[in-house]
């Protein structure tokens, strides 16, 4: 069965053609999902809601954009509504899309010394400084670094310009590698101060 | 080119490929080079990560009985998916099958590596016992936690209920087969499987009263 048959039949009500497209899509959203919430119990209850929404209107899909960037975007919104309703704070889309600063250049850490990435992070250091990136910038770098979307594609699931979603990304690789470099500091704070306990014990 | 023509490069034009005025700069300008070689790290760790993850088997099952249940599925008979084939899908899933075989076979291994020999013969009779326990012990938990809810339950909590059901019919039927035909692997892998989906299951039941309460 094709990804079309599936759409055809599953808006004609068939139950095997909704589990075809669940089945195509579903480790994607998923992964989606888990990436913006970063807890796999909400994240399950918004891959749900995203599909339920997704089956219950595919009546209405007409075939302008990929079927794909169709469910993206519900999901998108869905998960984007749950953190709004949360208490964390949520910065707006234009928020996210102002200047960090008016310096210009690159972002540098004013009086203290370029601290260079490379080598000292890892996986676990990304994904949660992933996690503390606003959830616009997140959406963006997930969508584009790790999914490895396009920026017109990304364009059509977020609802903005192309120029947009490039101006973004950008801002969320610079704020991406703030937070690492502070993860990086309090880790070497840490080691210093256990290193200075040590030494004090020893003596 | 300037550090912040550099930045409306990046911006614009993405990290790659450079352009020979952007490539000057950066051997020029150590703070610049230091911010290209810290993104193009985190970009490369970035694509490292998965972008695809298996979502828990329960969340078909419980979007296809939503569907049913308001109709957007057509042609089932009856608002209830027959169990059957629901336990046809769980186990359609072949990692979610092979990490459960591959879990029961270390907890065996380790069962009976572990025990004096004596107890050896005993652990091969009933190599389920202290799954079966653990289970038991979940579910009477479950129980007091829902004794003690508020008693609003949504659809979610409803469907959940209703595919336990359906692993407990599930599991007594591979447990009388298991009895009848200790030989049978077919039957023990879709036991092992289906103790796997009830801990799933009751995992995510006790998550729910936890944060309803």
């Amino acid at each position: 069965m094709s990804e079309a048959d599936a759409i055809r039949l599953a808006q004609a009500g068939d139950a095997a053609a909704f589990e075809f497209l669940y089945r195509l899509h579903g480790r994607r959203v998923y992964a989606l999902c888990l990436r913006m919430v970063g807890n796999p119990s909400d994240a399950e209850d918004l891959m749900q809601e995203a599909f339920l929404q997704l089956f219950r209107k595919i009546g209405t899909f007409r075939g302008e954009s990929a079927f794909s960037t169709w469910l993206h975007r519900m999901t998108v919104n869905v998960v984007l509504m749950r953190l709004r309703k949360k208490t964390l704070p949520v910065a707006s889309l234009e928020e996210t899309t102002e200047p960090d600063e008016e310096t210009g250049g690159p972002r540098k850490d004013i009086g203290a010394p370029d601290l260079k990435l490379t080598g000292a992070v890892d996986r676990v250091n990304l994904e949660r400084s992933i996690e503390k990136l606003p959830p616009g910038y997140r959406t963006v770098f997930v969508l584009h670094d790790v999914q490895g979307y396009e920026h017109n594609e990304i364009a059509d699931i977020m609802g903005c310009s192309v120029g947009n979603s490039k101006s973004q990304l950008h801002k969320a690789r610079t704020r991406l590698r703030d937070l690492l470099q502070e993860e990086v500091r309090e880790q070497a704070r840490n080691e210093r101060q256990i290193a200075k306990t040590q030494t004090g014990q020893a003596r | 080119m300037q550090c912040r023509e550099l930045e409306v490069f990046f911006e614009e034009e993405g990290l790659a490929p450079l352009s020979a005025a952007a490539r000057q700069h950066l051997s020029e300008c150590h703070a610049c080079k230091h911010f290209f070689e810290d993104v193009t790290g985190i970009v490369a760790l970035a694509h490292q990560l998965p972008a695809e993850l298996d979502p828990p088997e329960h969340i078909w099952i419980s979007i296809r009985n939503e569907l049913v249940r308001d109709g957007t599925i057509r042609g089932l008979s009856g608002d209830r998916v027959p169990w059957w084939q629901s336990f046809a899908e769980l186990f359609r899933n072949r990692s979610l099958a092979t990490a459960a075989v591959a879990m029961v076979i270390i907890v065996v291994a380790f069962l009976l590596g572990s025990k004096p020999r004596e107890q050896v013969l005993q652990v091969q009779e009933d190599p389920y016992a202290s799954t079966v326990m653990a289970l038991s012990q979940q579910e009477h938990d479950l129980a007091n936690m829902q004794l003690a809810s508020t008693g609003e339950n949504s659809a979610v909590d409803a469907s959940l209920r209703q595919n336990l059901e359906q692993v407990n019919e599930f599991i007594a039927d591979c447990e009388r087969r298991v009895r009848e035909e200790p030989s049978d692997e077919l039957a023990r892998e879709y036991l092992t499987n289906a103790y796997q989906q009830k801990a799933q299951l009751l995992s995510a039941m006790m998550d729910r009263e936890g944060s309803l309460n």
